[in-house]
């Protein structure tokens, strides 16, 4: 049924070769006389957009297919065989991961072309490039792989370049520990991704460990082992898509350099969470104990970074922050067993949050690494292009209809109040006028009222053409990506969801207009609320405020960090150091040194015949020649 | 009659053996060591003459070419370790005492 294309395993290997070609050349150059970065801007943008081209072959080429039959599929060569576990290097595109990998490689695309501005003349440019084009292929590898465990190799491929990458600037320690941490967090996460799919394995894998196989033989599992193999898997997805309680890496992650920030731990990376919750759906919809667990644990985590985000000062901290909160929208709906609302939030997010990035990228270089907004403001005027792309991005994060973002999180928080779990839905709504409110305080603040740096201001400029023509191309999708799944309410035909239906197991909510009108009035009250508060805070001009009681606590994040350090870091480090200085040295080490003390006691009684005279030489030489004398004639009897 | 030559020959080795354990100077030990090579051939001399065949004198004379080899290389070793030290006692040579 599935069809065999061998260009599908085309897409996750040239980035590789990108990755490779442009990293050996560095290393071979680096010493003597550097390459010119024009020729690695070149070699490593061609491959997201060579990547690019092939996805949307892909796309034509399922639209081609039967509805029922939409999956290509390529097996690349046989992985590994133990015993019954026989693992190919294989890869499937089916309407999931295809519309994954379009805007993957879209926007990994426009990122690659906007990083040969921002990162200019860079130490090591050509580095950057080549871990950029690595994590491409890892995330392409994650998306296409035909089961879990190739999705892990691409899973762990990612978490690599995002630490390689957030502690990209090595020069300073904060950074290195802050790539640390992302990734230490993240093994805590993987723990449960193998867990989760060994016992998948244990289960159901003699049959064929693919999507494809698993998916039919998915009845034969036990109520219980769906359920432990679905929360070990949503624990994989907390900790890559920064979900309570391991979302505490990725505010650290914006250490890294901006367009880093953007693709890695806004647009992609961070929602391979939802992407793989969505592509266990088979699995998810028979357990709805879970479901609701992953959209409580999301909704609280979109509520408590909103909190985060409204009393951030750093440009980048805000954004994370809001990143995290759009993810636990996504599981949200994705809990809910709405997984094409939690998809399509995925897509859109990734038009609107590159936007926002990429546009506070090109403040801050404007700025000349400022990124402190009560630094920033009146910038309107001086970066009328970044202004108006990031005005758009922030009216799509925020939900202002008709911009992408109002469509998305709007179809979650109906479906949430469609299938009846109405505290989601009041959690998600106050969430929405918060975005609004932060994102907007964030706009006012940079660009409205008067400039707080009066030279900053002076010498800031629209960075290339570049770097802005990425912008203006995600805005226009920031702006428009919402109509492809626009609801039946307004006379569309939620394409995304049509297309999506053959890969999820999913159940459409049938609910009158008038709740989705309600779901609708209510969101954009909510936008409306959090932007006046905003404006009538910001909108002309406002002093840094000096936190203090409940905004100081949330400034600094719930002091959740330091309730980490003395709840894990520093009880860990403990015992740490007990098994160093105590059980490794004395309970380990014991038996060890007592052969040692038995075998030198051994020797030293030895020691005694040796005294080094040749006269008692001669004495043993003759007690032993006499011995094996009176041997011989014994035995000659 | 042959009792003779070999309590003879007996004799001869085990005075070689006294010397060779008792006696510390290098060359009275060395000289005991050719004491024992030499009742050894006067065993061997004896029982050739019993069973009438050449074997025993073979022997004897081919120990006799040993003998006078490892004297060369014995005496040569003697006169090193004399130049290092000045001594012939053997109990100065004691390095391999554990």
């Amino acid at each position: 049924m599935a069809q065999n294309v061998s260009y599908l395993g085309m897409i996750p290997l040239l980035p590789l070769i990108g990755a490779a070609v442009v990293g050996i050349l560095h290393l071979a150059t680096c010493k003597k006389k550097r390459l010119p970065d024009q020729l690695y801007a070149v070699l490593a943008c061609s491959t997201p957009i060579l990547t690019f081209v092939l996805a949307v072959k892909v796309f034509f080429d399922l639209n081609g297919l039967p509805v029922d039959g939409r999956a290509l599929t390529h097996e690349v060569f046989t992985w590994f065989e133990v015993g019954e576990m026989n693992i190919s290097m294989g890869f499937l595109a089916d309407p999931l991961s295809s519309l994954m990998l379009l805007f993957v490689t879209f926007t990994a695309s426009l990122i690659h072309i906007y990083s040969i501005g921002y990162m200019a003349g860079d130490e090591s440019f050509a580095k950057f490039f080549a871990y950029l084009n690595l994590f491409l292929g890892s995330m392409l590898i994650l998306v296409l792989g035909n089961g879990p465990v190739v999705m892990f190799v691409g899973w762990e491929g990612v978490g690599l370049c995002s630490y390689l990458l957030i502690s990209y600037y090595s020069e300073d320690r904060s950074n290195v520990l802050a790539g640390n941490k992302a990734f230490i967090v993240n093994r805590i996460g993987d723990f449960g991704f193998v867990l989760g799919m060994a016992f998948l394995f244990w289960a159901i894998g003699d049959s064929g460990f693919d999507y494809i196989s698993l998916k039919t033989n998915a009845h034969m599992l036990a109520p219980a082992t769906v359920t432990l193999v679905c929360l070990l898997l949503f624990v994989g997805a907390t900790g890559k898509s920064a979900q309570i309680p391991l979302y505490v890496w990725l505010p650290d992650a914006m250490a890294g350099p901006t367009p880093v920030s953007a693709l890695i731990h806004a647009a992609t990376m961070v929602t391979a969470g939802v992407y793989m919750v969505a592509r266990f759906s088979f699995l998810y919809v028979h357990v709805p104990t879970v479901g609701l667990i992953v959209a409580w644990t999301g909704i609280l985590t979109a509520l408590v970074s909103a909190i985060y985000g409204m009393f951030q000062n750093d440009i980048k901290k805000v954004l994370a922050y809001s990143t995290v909160s759009q993810l636990g929208y996504m599981f949200a709906g994705v809990g809910l067993a709405a997984y094409s609302a939690g998809i399509f939030h995925v897509f859109t997010h990734a038009f609107f949050k590159a936007l926002l990035f990429l546009g506070a990228g090109s403040v801050i270089y404007a700025l000349h690494h400022e990124q402190n907004i009560w630094k920033m403001g009146g910038l309107k005027t001086k970066l009328p292009l970044t202004y108006k792309t990031m005005l758009i991005g922030s009216l799509a994060l925020a939900g202002c209809p008709p911009f992408s973002g109002f469509f998305s999180k709007d179809e979650i928080l109906y479906s949430a109040l469609a299938s009846g779990h109405t505290g989601i839905w009041v959690v998600g709504v106050l969430v929405a006028g918060m975005t609004a409110y932060y994102t907007f305080r964030m706009i006012f603040v940079v660009f409205h009222g008067s400039p707080r740096d009066a030279h900053a201001y002076e010498h800031a400029h629209e960075p290339p053409a570049v770097m802005t023509v990425p912008l203006v191309i995600l805005a226009i999708g920031a702006l428009f990506a919402g109509f492809l799944n626009l609801p039946s309410l307004f006379g569309g035909s939620q394409q995304v969801t049509h297309w999506l239906a053959p890969s999820l197991a999913e159940h459409a909510h049938e609910a009158s207009h008038s709740i989705e009108i309600i779901a609708i009035a209510a969101s954009v009250a909510a936008f409306a609320i959090g932007i006046f508060i905003a404006y009538r805070k910001f909108g002309k001009g406002a002093e840094e405020p000096v936190y203090s009681g409940f905004s100081s606590f949330a400034y600094h994040t719930f002091r959740i960090n330091e309730l980490y350090d003395v709840l894990f870091v520093r009880p860990y480090k403990a015992i740490g150091s007990a098994i160093g200085n105590l059980i490794d040295a004395h309970v380990t080490d014991g038996p060890v040194q007592l052969i040692v003390w038995f075998y030198r006691q051994f020797g030293s009684t030895f020691k005694l015949l040796q005294v080094g005279y040749v006269r008692v030489y001669a004495i043993y030489m003759i007690i032993g020649l006499s011995v094996m004398s009176y041997l011989l004639t014994q035995s000659f009897k | 009659m042959i009792h003779d030559y070999l309590s003879l020959s007996i004799l001869l080795f085990c005075l070689g053996i006294l010397g060779v354990i008792s006696r510390r100077n290098v060359f009275t030990v060395f000289m005991s060591v050719e004491l024992m090579l030499n009742a050894a051939n006067l065993a061997f001399i004896a029982l050739a003459r019993l069973h009438e065949n050449m074997d025993g004198h073979v022997l004897a004379m081919l120990v006799m070419a040993v003998a006078a080899a490892e004297a060369a290389l014995a005496l040569a070793v003697v006169i090193l370790l004399h130049k290092h030290t000045g001594k012939v006692d053997t109990n100065v040579f004691s390095l391999l005492k554990g």
